[in-house]
């Protein structure tokens, strides 16, 4: 539930934002409601091995790799273009 | 009390995450998203969850956040409060949102949630797991990792960075023979 709800906000903000770091801070909130969501199934109707722990574990790596991969090329595109703002970016529009 | 702080921990995590979606000035969005990551950790400490919730705090709030407010500082001009913060899409999201989240709840109530056995994991548990039955994937996320720092590296144009990359691609080879023979020891 709290999982589901903490998605929707996340989901909002991706939709709603203008700016890409914005945008980054909200696909950070839907990640930890999947990770929450792993957790919750795991302690209450999970295995002893501790699978949905360990599989929150990568998705927290794999968070903090996309969260650094998307700011630096946030601020290669600022060095180049000086804007962070989405509908600014047609570079790759024909 | 349980369910009284559950509900607390709940409360704080939502209120915060829609301040952080909400608000204008991007340097408070990651002030309150850091204040949201912080409330998570203490959803995981409630679900028996330590480890996790160290290393959400560690990984999350130490690093993720600092990251954030370095690349807000140095793309300076969107720190102005003048602009505005969200695109003409509004309306549509909203109404977009509404209907994802009516249709989780419908999910969620349908469902018959049946009742497994309850099971607390030690972080010795997890240890074992992570270097016996899924020590692929974990060296998986370790190359993965590593290809993330050096395209940082490459895409960031640090200059003469070709020592730094071949220092960091050792690093990791020696760390992967090392983990690889500490995993079979294990087995």
């Amino acid at each position: 539930m709290l999982g589901a709800i903490l998605f929707c906000i996340g989901i909002f903000g991706v939709l709603t934002r203008r700016n890409v770091i914005g945008v980054l801070i909200s696909i950070e909130l839907i990640l930890n409601a999947a990770n929450i969501n792993l957790v919750a199934f795991n302690r209450y109707l999970g295995t002893p091995d501790g699978l949905g722990q360990i599989f929150a574990i990568f998705v927290i790596a794999i968070a903090a790799i996309a969260s650094v991969v998307g700011l630096v090329l946030i601020i290669a595109i600022y060095r180049n273009g000086k804007s962070v703002f989405l509908d600014h970016f047609n570079l790759m529009k024909w | 009390m349980a369910e009284i702080t559950f509900f607390f921990i709940a409360l704080c995590v939502c209120a915060f995450a829609l301040l952080s979606v909400l608000s204008r000035d991007v340097f408070h969005c990651a002030v309150w998203l850091a204040l949201t990551l912080l409330s998570v950790a203490g959803v995981y400490f409630y679900l028996d969850a330590e480890f996790l919730g160290v290393v959400q705090v560690l990984v999350y709030v130490g690093g993720i956040i600092t990251l954030f407010v370095f690349a807000i500082k140095l793309t300076a001009k969107i720190g102005d409060k003048t602009i505005v913060q969200v695109n003409e899409q509004t309306l549509a999201a909203v109404i977009v949102t509404a209907v994802l989240f009516y249709l989780l709840f419908k999910v969620i109530a349908v469902h018959p949630w049946v009742s497994g056995s309850a099971a607390v994991v030690s972080l010795k548990d997890i240890g074992n797991s992570l270097l016996t039955g899924y020590a692929l994937p974990f060296e998986f996320i370790s190359l993965i990792l590593l290809a993330a720092m050096v395209g940082a590296i490459v895409i960031g144009k640090v200059k003469k960075c070709f020592h730094w990359i071949i220092l960091l691609c050792w690093a990791r080879f020696y760390s992967v023979s090392g983990s690889l023979a500490f995993s079979r020891a294990a087995m």
